[in-house]
């Protein structure tokens, strides 16, 4: 596979459209069927007024970045840290991207973001640096 | 005290940092795998059944762990951080062994914080991810 210096070129987003159907889904998944995320009546009488996304649906989405943008290897020994900065809602378009730390080379700042640019998830990630590079080279 | 047994809420007076909480068995089903793919894509390019989802699906076995582990939980809890470590990817058809421990709680602003260490171990005890849940407790 070709591979390039992880600061030479800008990281494609990986995007995902958040729908009623994928938070059914993602409550399969994980077996969490909290009404918060699930029930349009429980959640209009909470603070967040309406049903959210579970929190790790986004995380999901930042793999699917790592993986879009870096070779399969960089996964083993990820150290990711993030926050949950502000919810995720029906009919939110998310993006996760990321960009190199500067000064640090095998450290990103990583984020999920909604279409109006605002952090939902943010935070960063670190990387082994694979077969002896210098770090996670781009796909 | 027995967390999974208890009928009534887990409230914060009842986590006890550096106690073993309990374990929990998942396994990386053809039907997890399609559900993952039902929201994120079943196409090499989306990372089904490739690095995306195995990493996917350590963050679902962590969340079914911590979930069926710390049950019944009083309603609206937030998760507002997440630290996770990659050591190994989960592989299809793999059994995942995680245990969940009470790390610490304070409280902070007249917020209950929880921070809650989850370890996954696969087939032969490899070990498969580490993270770490800050929980602000409801009650």
């Amino acid at each position: 596979m070709m591979t390039q210096p992880y600061h030479s070129s800008p990281m494609p987003t990986c995007n995902l459209s958040v729908t009623a159907a994928a938070i059914r889904a993602y409550a399969e998944l994980t077996d969490d069927f909290n009404p918060l995320h699930l029930d349009e009546e429980f959640a209009a009488r909470t603070p967040m007024g309406r049903v959210i996304a579970h929190g790790t649906l986004s995380l999901c989405l930042m793999w699917q970045w790592v993986h879009q943008n870096f070779d399969a290897d960089v996964f083993t020994g990820l150290q990711l840290d993030v926050r949950f900065v502000k919810p995720v809602f029906v009919g939110d378009l998310l993006s996760a991207g990321g960009q190199p730390r500067a000064g640090q080379p095998h450290c990103w700042d990583v984020w999920v973001r909604a279409q109006d640019g605002s952090d939902r998830v943010a935070g960063e990630l670190r990387m082994n640096q694979p077969h002896g590079q210098e770090s996670g080279d781009l796909r | 005290m027995t967390l999974q047994t208890c009928a009534q809420p887990v409230l914060f007076e009842h986590f006890e940092p550096g106690s073993l909480m309990g374990e929990h068995s998942e396994t990386y089903t053809p039907n997890q795998a399609r559900r993952w793919q039902a929201i994120f894509g079943n196409t090499a390019a989306a990372g089904a059944d490739g690095p995306a989802e195995q990493a996917s699906m350590a963050v679902v076995m962590m969340m079914r762990a911590y979930l069926k582990v710390v049950a019944p939980r009083p309603p609206g809890n937030i998760h507002a951080r997440q630290k996770l470590e990659l050591h190994g990817m989960p592989r299809p058809g793999e059994t995942v062994r995680t245990a969940v421990h009470c790390v610490a709680k304070s409280m902070r602003r007249e917020r209950r914080y929880l921070e809650l260490r989850v370890e996954g171990n696969g087939d032969n005890g490899r070990p498969i991810f580490a993270g770490d849940l800050t929980l602000i407790w409801a009650a």
